[in-house]
Parts: structure tokens; sequence; C-alpha cells
């Protein structure tokens, strides 16, 4: 399926990095004994466990990156949903659990497999994402890969705003019965 | 096309589908546990409301605690046990055992079926022939609950074929540990495999099992065992008729075929702190441990008790050792009272825990403190999720865990044959 999405809905995001290694499982992103807390205490703890210094640090804009099956273990949506509600504009890396990924994309969060995403930029240095072009840049220090294409249905639901809104946009077949 | 291509295109009301299309399905299942029902309703309430296409296929079981451990999670237990109320989906409710273990057992799974679930071990249903993946709560809230339909990019498949007959001693969990550490985390993103050959032919049902249920630990969207007559027998005694089943059709071609032989494979141990660590048990040999637990996705199952009672049998639980015993379901705590295990075990100093996930990320029990060492049938043993980040985790047999509850330490289990 084609995608009507197209560059000018997903203009570069650029923001401070936050770097993160291989198999990051949900566990560490929101603790189990935070997962029914409300949100702002979830905040307080997002990522913690990894870097202390991440929940209040964190502002609006950054970028994360990370290396393989980023988001493993558990499947539960808070940890996608925390991360979007710290302010992370995106997250790039060298792969992902399917179902954080599919969790991301269904809440309007932007994420990219990059291969070499894990030790493209440490803490602090600035990195730019393009979606559609898939160009990923480490504005500090000039490095620059090439990220894998996103699933075109998934820049649609992206567009849309997460598959909440498709499917009220869209309906019940997220738009595949019109294509 | 192959099996669980068969039933995507089935439910999609398509003739033919191939790896990468995305199509959206028909919903046979749903499967949701105590703690995603929670956050699903309130996505579905708050940012959806209206009904529920097809109540009956929503199914929800509480797992993760078998009673109330505080107000809160009372509070959040009734939020949802009146949810399925008063749309009338079923409910499993405190005490009835693990999510997946219930939902087969309760026969909610059906060969051909298009199988959704909450958790992330979901693709365990495989092993009954259905295509089964893990969805997430806006997946359940939007698409699932109002229209009983999901959005699915069709994957790409891996023949996994294992060979031989396993030494006295090698369970098939330790099989299924050692396979996960060979293939390694995460190392089939978005795909599926399919689980065949001469070893896996000769397992009853709960023993494929531990192979669909470690496949998301190497990234896998979904697994299966093609159906047979164990499975078909399997159906039979849980009363299951009629069940469309599905195969692969004749010659289908995999994205690759990787093949083991398990023959020369000694007891395994997954150590800390990620599921891709695995080695001989013997190498951690003498290793201390507070705590034994048969119990959760991984353990808990008729067989696990089985053994277990067999090892206690010959010796007790070491004087200082907590050993859990917590059924899959209660049709294991049924047959296990009427054997005389439930009993053995008790005497021989284990203590029984309700039907439940058991120490699952310690939501209700099997919280330790730094320093604290379990060895358990659990599948999973990354930092923090039974208490302490520096407590530790070990993964093993039901035989393993068993002879280490004797022995006060990690031991080869293979001095109890």
């Amino acid at each position: 399926m084609a995608s009507d999405a197209s560059s000018k809905d997903f203009p570069t995001m650029r923001g401070r990095a936050w770097q993160f290694g291989d198999n990051v499982p949900t566990d560490q992103i929101v603790a189990t004994a935070v997962v029914m807390s409300p949100m702002e205490v979830v905040l307080k703890h997002v990522l913690e466990e990894l870097k202390p210094e991440f929940p209040g640090s964190v502002r609006q804009g950054d970028i994360i990156v990370a290396g393989d099956h980023f988001g493993q273990s558990s499947g539960r949506g808070v940890a996608a949903k925390a991360i979007q509600a710290a302010g992370v504009a995106c997250i790039a890396a060298e792969s992902f659990a399917r179902t954080f990924l599919r969790n991301c994309y269904e809440i309007g969060l932007p994420i990219i497999e990059c291969p070499g995403a894990g030790r493209l930029a440490r803490d602090g240095e600035i990195v730019s994402v393009d979606l559609v072009s898939g160009v990923v840049r480490n504005e500090t220090t000039g490095a620059t890969l090439k990220a894998r294409p996103v699933e075109p249905f998934l820049l649609t639901m992206l567009k849309a705003g997460g598959i909440i809104p498709l499917v009220k946009k869209s309906g019940p077949d997220l738009g595949f019965k019109d294509r | 096309m192959n099996m669980i291509e068969k039933i995507l295109a089935k439910r999609s009301g398509r003739n033919k589908v191939a790896p990468g299309e995305v199509v959206v399905c028909e919903v046979d299942c749903a499967l949701l546990h105590d703690l995603s029902a929670r956050s699903c309703r309130l996505v579905f309430e708050n940012k959806m409301g209206g009904t529920i296409a097809h109540p009956e296929r929503i199914v929800t079981v509480f797992d993760h605690k078998f009673s109330s451990p505080s107000e809160e999670k009372a509070i959040a237990l009734q939020g949802t046990r009146e949810f399925c109320y008063r749309h009338g989906m079923p409910l499993h409710d405190c005490g009835s055992g693990n999510i997946h273990n219930v939902a087969v057992q309760m026969g909610h799974i059906r060969p051909g079926d298009l199988v959704v679930g909450s958790d992330s071990h979901s693709p365990v249903q495989g092993v009954m022939g259905t295509f089964c993946a893990s969805l997430g709560n806006d997946s359940y809230a939007a698409t699932v609950m109002p229209h009983s339909k999901a959005w699915f990019r069709v994957p790409e498949t891996i023949r996994v074929e294992l060979t031989g007959t396993t030494r006295p001693g090698t369970t098939a969990r330790d099989v299924a540990l050692w396979l996960c550490s060979v293939i390694g985390e995460g190392k089939v993103n978005y795909q599926a495999i399919k689980f065949c050959g001469e070893y896996i032919d000769s397992l009853p049902l709960w023993d494929r099992w531990l192979f669909t249920l470690m496949a998301v630990d190497v990234g896998a969207k979904a697994a299966y065992v093609e159906p047979d007559k164990t499975t078909l027998d399997f159906c039979d005694s849980l009363g299951l008729a009629g069940c469309e089943v599905e195969k692969d059709d004749p010659g289908t071609t995999f994205i690759a075929d990787w093949k083991w032989d398990v023959s020369d494979l000694e007891p395994q141990i997954c150590f800390p702190p990620t599921v891709g660590n695995v080695a001989p048990i013997r190498k951690y040999a003498g290793t201390p441990i507070q705590y034994a637990e048969l119990g959760g996705h991984g353990g808990g199952r008729l067989l696990d008790v089985e053994m277990a009672a067999r090892v206690l049998a010959k010796k007790p639980k070491q004087e200082r050792v907590k050993f859990n015993v917590v059924p899959g379901s209660r049709h294991v705590f049924s047959m296990a009272a009427k054997s005389g295990d439930v009993a053995l075990l008790h005497e021989r100093g284990a203590t029984w825990f309700p039907a439940s996930t058991g120490s699952n990320q310690a939501v209700n029990m099997g919280a330790m403190a730094a320093g604290e060492t379990m060895i358990s049938t659990h599948v999973r043993n990354f930092p923090g999720r039974n208490g302490s980040p520096k407590a530790n985790m070990f993964l093993a047999s039901a035989l393993s865990v068993a002879a280490a509850a004797t022995a006060g330490k990690i031991i080869d289990p293979r001095e109890f044959l």
C-alpha cells in the first residue's frame, strides 16, 4: 500500500541525543512498580534505572539513539507512552522489539531503524532525523547514517496521529478497503 | 503459503498474502491479563467508547494478582471486572491461573484461529496451530474491541528443525533455553518461526509449548507447530470439535531453514541479566539460592509438578530455601491433588500458591532483596523484575529448579535420575 504521507508531513527532527545500548527491556523503561501509576509519577522514573539523570533532564524534542532490539520484553504500552510524554521526539535504533515498534507508531511516536544508531552519538550531542529520506545525522560530529525505509502504512498512521485517530478517520479497515 | 499465511489470508478475505504485505484481519480470540486489561479498558473508555463487536472473543484472565494486595489494586481489578461483566466478556478471575495456560485449558484457542494477546509471550498459542501475535493497548482499543479486527504485516517465516533424542535429565525446557541463546535475542525480529522435526514431533503438546513460548525472546512475531495427531488429540481432550485446521501448502519454502540436533545437549541454565545468556548448568553449580519457583509462563504445567515431585520424593527441600509451586491453571492443581503430588510436595517443604502467573514481575509475590537469588521456570530475568535490580534470577527446567531446592544451591539435576 502506498502512503498518503509525504516529506512535508514530516519535517526533519533535530534534538539532543540520549544514547542507550542493546536489548533495553520495557521493564527498564517503565518499571512494574509504577506501571499503574498516573503518567506524572511514571515520568519521574522513566528510564531511570539505565540513566538516573534521564527523568530530570530530558527535554521536549530530545532524540534517543540505541542499539539492537530496543523495547524488548513486556509489551506494556506505557513504555512507549512514557517516552513520548517525556518529550522525546523520535527514537533511532539499530532495531526494535516488534510490539514496542507497533506501540510507538500506534500512539504517533516516530521511530526509525538505522544501522549504526547505537554508536552514532553520545548524550547531549545534536542529532537530526529525516523520517522520509531516512537520513540520520550527528550534527555535532557530522557522522551520517542511512536508515531503513519506514513501512508506508506506518507513515499513514503517524500522519493521522496514531491508530485511534486513523480508525476514526478511515474506519475499521483502516483505509485498506478503499485502496 | 505456509500455515500462518493461510490464516492471515483467510481472515483478511484474500486468496493469497505474501510476506511484507499489510492486511487487516478478523480476530477470533483476544487475550488480556489483569495489567493489560486495565490499560486497554482505560484507552477504550477514554478515547473510543461504544460497544464491543464480539464480547465473547475478548478473554480476560486475572493472573498477575491471585488476590488484591492493596486497595489500589482492588480498585483496578474491580474496574476491569465490572467492564467485563457490563460487556459480557469472559473473565477468569483471580486464582484461575496463568493467562496462556488458562486460555488453552478453557478451550478459547482453536487450531486455525487468528488470536491476539496483550502479553508479549502470546506467540506461544501458535503451538495449537494458530496465528497468534502480541498487540498493545491502542490496537485493542481502536480495532480489536470495537471491530474485532487488527492489522498485521505478513511476516517472513524461518523453519527451525530439531532432530535427535535428548539424554536423560535434559528436558524440553533445557532445549528451549539453549535454542534462545543459539538463535540470539532479537535476532529474528518481525519474523515468524515454524518449529518442526522429529524431536518436536515426539513431544507432548505441553512440551512443544516451551518452543513457541520462547519465540518472542529471539524477536519473533509469531511461531507455530503444524497441527498433527498430538494437537488434535489434545483438542479432543478439551472437548473442542469442528476446528478448521490449516497446514503448510505442499512445497512451501521458507526464508531460512535452520537445523539442530539436540542429542548431546546437557541440562542448561539461563543466567542474569538477560534471556540470551545460557550455559550448561554445571558451570553454575554451587551458586547459593534462597528461592526456587515452579511457575510463570515457562512452568506450572502438570509436567513440571510431576518432575518436582519425583525429585522431592528422593530428598526434601533444603531448610533455608523458599520453594514456591504455582500451578499454571486450576486444572493442574486438580490433577496434582488427585495424583498425590500436592500432598507430597507440601510435606517435603514446598509451598503451594494459587494458580496464577506466580512471581512474574513480583506483582503479587516473589520480590527479592539485593543479593538474593532465585532459580525458576519463569521466562525472564531482567534486573528489577523481581524486586531489587541487584537480585539475581536464574531460569531453568522444573527438574533443575526442584534439584536446587533440595540442595540450597544450583546443582546438576542428573544426580536425581
